[in-house]
């Protein structure tokens, strides 16, 4: 499609476009969450699309967007598998700090910071998830720490391998729309 | 009054749309994500399979064959020293369907099965593969089901050797292990023994393989524990097949006189087979 194009539209229906595609987004990748794809799994673990969404949403907003991003997804993913623990909170703190970390204020570069930051915070998003099972106690501390260790470590090179597959559109979509704002 | 007027005026916009957003959420998790399971069924349709025995997963149906073979023969034995014994097994519905997904979540062991309550499933059937029982539905849209497998930790299935009808209950790990603490301090197992669901399971009907004995931990604390290699294979599901119907009706538990029974089989103390649901 054509960019003009858009550019001589309503400013209601460019909004509305805006969030049709950032929705849009959300639900792309909602539906890779159940799947398998060759060369995207590692030992069973696959690549965590809505921590990339939530990173890629936070990088360039506020400690508040991000979190409310965050939530939002995290919900989500509470229904499409079990409210208990949730995955709510994780993602929230998530938001929050990619947005805290402010990277385009000490970091240009792109590529790399992006993959960086996506895996301290799948890190940091599985740590979470494995401290709301300990205080659950429902699972042995053992199992759940050595699983913690497991999970973190593949979802982490995963999610951080594939972000940028998701970040760059993302992130492209979001630039082209503020300037035109801005205009 | 101006001032929260004027507040009001400029965000309007942002909160309307965020609690728009957060509504949403809020009904996808209320709904167990009904709709996005939905569109992910319909969207990985023309990529499902019709349910096809493939080559690979007949080892596992003998496996299975042979399990169910030692089940039968000891209850069997068991059943000749029981007089007057009568079963009224219904036979329950079977549905074959594709599995369509893998969990959500790297914490859950989870499948989704392309079938959902349009065909007749309903919450807490009980879901079979080639090789033995693989979970149970913990979640139905309309055409979609989830199912929670029982190499979840949180699956706690009550269980038994088939051999010597030692008793004890499962508990997932990931991948296709699991560990079964036994309820005697003695159990007489060994390596190689078929494991299938003991009558003392709430949720699953009695008699259905599950695996084998991998490794026997005799000295473990507070109970001995038992590795068990789950023979339905797990990791590569292609299709299942859902026991749909009521099928708790389980003749074993009602009309076993307990005086009767071979001492081994009724656990010590009064520690019921431990079913936690997620």
């Amino acid at each position: 499609m054509n960019l003009k194009e858009i550019e001589r539209w309503h400013p209601i229906s460019q909004v509305a476009l805006n969030w049709a595609i950032t929705a849009g987004s959300v639900l792309i990748c909602l539906l890779m969450l159940p799947t398998r794809l060759p060369g995207m799994e590692l030992a069973g673990v696959s690549p965590n699309w809505l921590l990339i969404w939530v990173v890629a949403w936070s990088v360039k907003r506020s400690p508040f967007q991000g979190a409310i991003a965050g939530l939002v997804l995290g919900l989500i993913q509470d229904g499409l598998t079990s409210p208990h623990p949730t995955h709510a909170l994780s993602l929230a703190l998530v938001g929050f700090f990619t947005a805290r970390l402010r990277k385009q204020r000490y970091i240009q570069e792109d590529f790399i910071s992006v993959a960086l930051i996506v895996f301290a915070m799948a890190v940091v998003a599985e740590t979470v998830i494995a401290l709301q099972f300990t205080l659950q106690d429902k699972r042995s501390l053992a199992e759940i720490w050595t699983y913690h260790q497991f999970i973190a470590l593949s979802s982490a090179i995963l999610s951080s391998l594939w972000a940028p597959i998701l970040y760059f559109p993302l992130k492209r979509w979001w630039e082209w729309v503020s300037s035109l704002e801005q205009a | 009054m101006y001032t929260l007027r004027r507040w009001w005026d400029r965000h309007r916009f942002q909160i309307i749309l965020v609690s728009l957003t957060l509504g949403t959420a809020l009904f996808l998790r209320q709904t167990q994500g009904a709709l996005v399971l939905e569109i992910y069924q319909l969207l990985t349709r023309p990529f499902q399979g019709n349910p096809t025995q493939q080559s690979r997963l007949e080892d596992a149906r003998i496996l299975e064959l042979q399990q169910r073979l030692v089940e039968m023969e000891s209850q069997n034995d068991e059943l000749k020293k029981v007089l007057g014994y009568t079963t009224e097994n219904k036979v329950p519905q079977e549905i074959i369907s594709p599995v369509i997904g893998r969990s959500s979540d790297h914490w859950w062991q989870q499948i989704t099965l392309g079938r959902g309550s349009r065909d007749g499933i309903s919450m807490g059937d009980i879901v079979m593969a080639p090789g033995g029982v693989v979970g149970r539905i913990v979640g139905v849209t309309a055409s979609t089901s989830r199912v929670l497998l029982l190499s979840d930790p949180s699956n706690q299935v009550g269980v038994s050797i088939s051999r010597s009808r030692s008793m004890g209950y499962m508990r997932g790990q990931s991948g296709n292990r699991a560990v079964m603490e036994f309820f005697d301090k003695v159990p007489d197992v060994k390596r190689g023994d078929a494991v299938a669901t003991s009558a003392f399971s709430q949720l699953y009907p009695a008699g259905l393989p599950i695996g084998r004995v991998e490794s026997i931990n005799l000295s473990k604390s507070p109970a001995p524990e038992a590795v068990i290699e789950l023979s339905a294979p797990i990791s590569y599901l292609e299709w299942a097949v859902v026991r749909s119907g009521k099928t708790s009706s389980q003749p074993t538990s009602d009309s076993q006189p307990s005086d009767s029974a071979p001492s081994n089989s009724v656990p010590s103390s009064s520690e019921p087979s431990q079913e936690a649901t997620p």
